[in-house]
């Protein structure tokens, strides 16, 4: 297990890591999520001791980290590091050793990792010649060639085509399940998601949510989506009329309203979806009525928008998924 | 895994790639071949220089007599010359071209032997012109001894003894300034300062590269980083000395192969050769140690300039201040007090010791001295290598670097 002890950074006034705790267990994967400059490489740079924290420890099994133990761990930074003129093949040997590897097993573990990650042909080539998709494939078994104890990985995915996604992903699910803590952060959060057994998100130097997919998807606000054939502006006054119940227009989708139940409406029972159905019904026909369940994208935007506002912004009900691609990073 | 192998792989890893790589090697076999094929053409020129002319000249039947007289002469002024007999006729065709078979004929005599008629072709070569006019002078001295009842044999002798012999009464005046070991120096520590110059710029180049590659951060989260700091500097030293003396050696045997090993120097240079080794590893030390930290400070190959100048600076004024203040006073209380502070000591002290003025002491001095810096400067260049190896943007401050956080 791997134990993030109350981290703090900070980097002149700029705070990177503000008191950050939090675990990887033995055979987890755990996502590491935050816009840009959030902390998660700062905190990563730290657990590879390349960086030193002003407060707080990184222990792993229970003990505190030396250079012996971060010789087990695998490690990619953010910004990619090979030497641009060593043979593929020679630097990944060379690497391997260093972190004390025999010499025969070393050059047995570059051919099986280059083969797997699909430059096995490279070996012989200088890494300059090969295109940034290849460097980033020959970074991962930079990463992976000693077989290392714990894997921290900066955005291993960003810059990988699918099929190279598609065995990264099956690599850190098995080397997970060979019982290794496997930590990456990355900005594809779908990804994450579909990965990840624990996530957590950092904001300013904090970790704001901490928990499996499922876990962080339980909201204690119920959302629901509403489409009925009728004025929308009719609608959203109708059912914002009900006690604790929120209601607003969805932009990107004429006609839909998106529902919000707090704490007023709750409180009556399980009845208030049932009596916003009713209200509907009277309004006109009815062509849509489904729970909202928060993507990780929609939790990651909440907790970078409400930061941003000062987190004084709660009323507001958080929009569903939308239609942009792109996480605000 | 112990300290000592890690420090041995990145230096290994230094000198593969630097040893190994195509353009080093190429380089490295012209070098050798330029310098071969300099070996080659000097030694053309130089022999074919050095094949003694031979002179050709021709007496008539009557003029014979001057024959031994022109051998001894040629032979006492390191001459060699043919002398062959025949008519005035054949002579003058050989001379004045119109015979274009005979051989090429410096001056043809005949006449009275004392007072012979000297045939010569367009240019008169004027070592011939000397060897004739001595011989004719000593055939007429001898006939004359003879003539007087002399005994030309004991006058020879006679002659030959008559030398001065000098004495020197006044005090010695400075001695003569010392040529060869002035050489022998220069070129030493001109060496020196290339090799340190050359091997600074690789280490801080190195350095750098692993900045902007950003390799260095997978590395530092395996080693320390004054492992890597000292792997670099072993492994571009080892590369360095290789160069030195495979190009040293080659450019040594080229000057053997070319005779100079014969030359008479009054410097041994069997020892300054060691002597400039044993400061060479010492100053490279120093220097290296100073431009891998500095070079830490800046994340770009084109920042360089800005941390090397101020150490280029610190090579230079060592090397001036040995090549003007040395030579004319190799021990003055000023050269032997310098001498012993460790920029200045690399430079000084073999020179120092080409001109034999060291005291026994003053080399072990300064060589513990120097070595007594290194723990230091280890410390520094490490600490600074440190902090400003993953500081990425623009340069570092050195007192930002050495700050205690």
């Amino acid at each position: 297990m791997l134990e993030i002890d109350h981290l703090s950074k900070s980097y002149g006034t700029v705070q990177a890591l503000a008191d950050m705790t939090f675990e990887v267990r033995a055979g987890e994967i755990f996502g590491f999520v935050g816009s840009n400059g959030a902390g998660k490489t700062t905190a990563m740079r730290i657990m590879l001791g390349v960086l030193a924290a002003d407060a707080g420890t990184v222990r792993w099994n229970g003990a505190e980290l030396d250079l012996e133990s971060r010789r087990l761990f695998g490690y990619m930074p953010e910004e990619r590091g090979l030497y641009p003129k060593m043979k593929v093949g020679e630097q990944l040997r060379f690497l391997a050793e260093l972190h004390g590897m025999p010499r025969t097993e070393a050059a047995e573990a570059v051919d099986r990792w280059t083969d797997r990650l699909g430059v096995g042909d490279r070996r012989g080539d200088n890494v300059e010649k090969l295109s940034l998709g290849n460097q980033q494939r020959v970074q991962l078994a930079a990463a992976l060639v000693h077989n290392p104890a714990v894997l921290v990985l900066d955005e291993p995915f960003s810059g990988l085509d699918p099929v190279a996604v598609d065995i990264m992903s099956a690599v850190l699910r098995e080397r997970a399940d060979a019982g290794v803590p496997v930590i990456f952060s990355s900005h594809q959060l779908d990804l994450v998601e579909r990965l990840c057994d624990r996530v957590g998100i950092v904001q300013a130097g904090r970790m704001q949510a901490l928990g499996t997919i499922d876990e962080l998807r339980t909201t204690e606000r119920p959302q629901w989506l509403l489409a009925v054939d009728a004025e929308t502006t009719a609608v959203v006054s109708a059912l914002g009329a009900v006690p604790g119940v929120h209601a607003a227009a969805v932009p990107e989708r004429p006609g839909a309203v998106l529902v919000e139940l707090t704490g007023a409406a709750l409180a009556t029972g399980g009845g208030v979806e049932q009596k916003l159905l009713r209200i509907a019904l009277t309004l006109g026909s009815l062509r849509e009525f489904a729970p909202v369940r928060p993507t990780l994208t929609d939790l990651f935007r909440d907790i970078v928008s409400a930061d941003q506002a000062g987190g004084a912004d709660d009323d507001r009900p958080s929009r569903p998924q939308s239609n942009q691609a792109e996480v605000a990073a | 895994m112990s300290g000592a192998r890690v420090v041995w792989m990145v230096a290994k890893r230094e000198i593969k790639t630097r040893m190994l790589t195509k353009a080093n090697i190429i380089s490295m076999v012209v070098m050798v071949v330029v310098i071969a094929a300099g070996a080659i053409v000097g030694n053309y020129f130089l022999n074919r220089d050095s094949a003694p002319d031979i002179s050709l000249i021709a007496v008539a039947q009557e003029t014979d007599a001057l024959q031994s007289s022109l051998e001894a002469t040629a032979e006492a002024r390191g001459v060699e010359l043919e002398i062959m007999t025949m008519t005035a006729d054949d002579a003058t065709a050989a001379l004045d071209g119109t015979n274009e078979d005979a051989k090429p004929l410096d001056a043809f005599l005949d006449g009275d032997p004392a007072a012979p008629r000297m045939l010569v072709g367009a240019g008169p070569d004027a070592v011939v012109q000397e060897i004739v006019n001595q011989a004719v002078q000593s055939y007429v001295t001898v006939e004359q001894i003879n003539d007087l009842g002399g005994d030309p044999a004991a006058f020879a002798h006679a002659q030959a003894d008559a030398v001065p012999q000098v004495k020197m009464v006044g005090e010695a005046q400075d001695e003569a300034f010392d040529d060869a070991a002035f050489g022998v120096a220069i070129a030493m520590i001109t060496i020196l300062f290339g090799a340190l110059i050359g091997s600074g710029s690789m280490i801080a180049m190195g350095v750098v590269e692993e900045k902007t590659s950003r390799v260095v951060e997978i590395l530092l989260a395996t080693i320390r980083p004054s492992q890597l700091l000292a792997g670099k500097v072993l492994g571009i030293g080892v590369y360095g000395l290789f160069q030195v003396l495979v190009l040293g050696g080659s450019l040594a045997l080229a000057a053997m192969s070319l005779g100079m090993g014969g030359l008479d120097l009054s410097v041994n240079i069997g020892s300054a050769l060691a002597s400039l080794i044993v400061w060479f590893l010492m100053g490279y030390t120093i220097f290296a140690l100073l431009f891998g930290g500095f070079a830490a400070l800046v994340s770009r190959q084109e920042d360089i300039g800005s941390v090397t100048t101020p150490l280029l600076f610190l090579l230079f004024i060592p090397f001036y201040t040995t090549m003007f203040l040395v030579p004319n006073d190799p021990d003055s209380t000023l050269v032997r007090v310098l001498s012993q502070i460790p920029i200045f000591a690399p430079f000084m002290m073999p020179v120092r010791d080409a001109f034999g003025a060291l005291e026994p002491w003053e080399m072990p001095l300064a060589l513990a001295i120097a070595a007594a810096t290194i723990p230091g400067l280890v410390w520094l260049a490490a600490r600074v290598y440190q902090r400003g190896v993953l500081h990425t943007g623009g340069r570092m401050k050195l007192s930002e670097a050495l700050r205690s956080r």
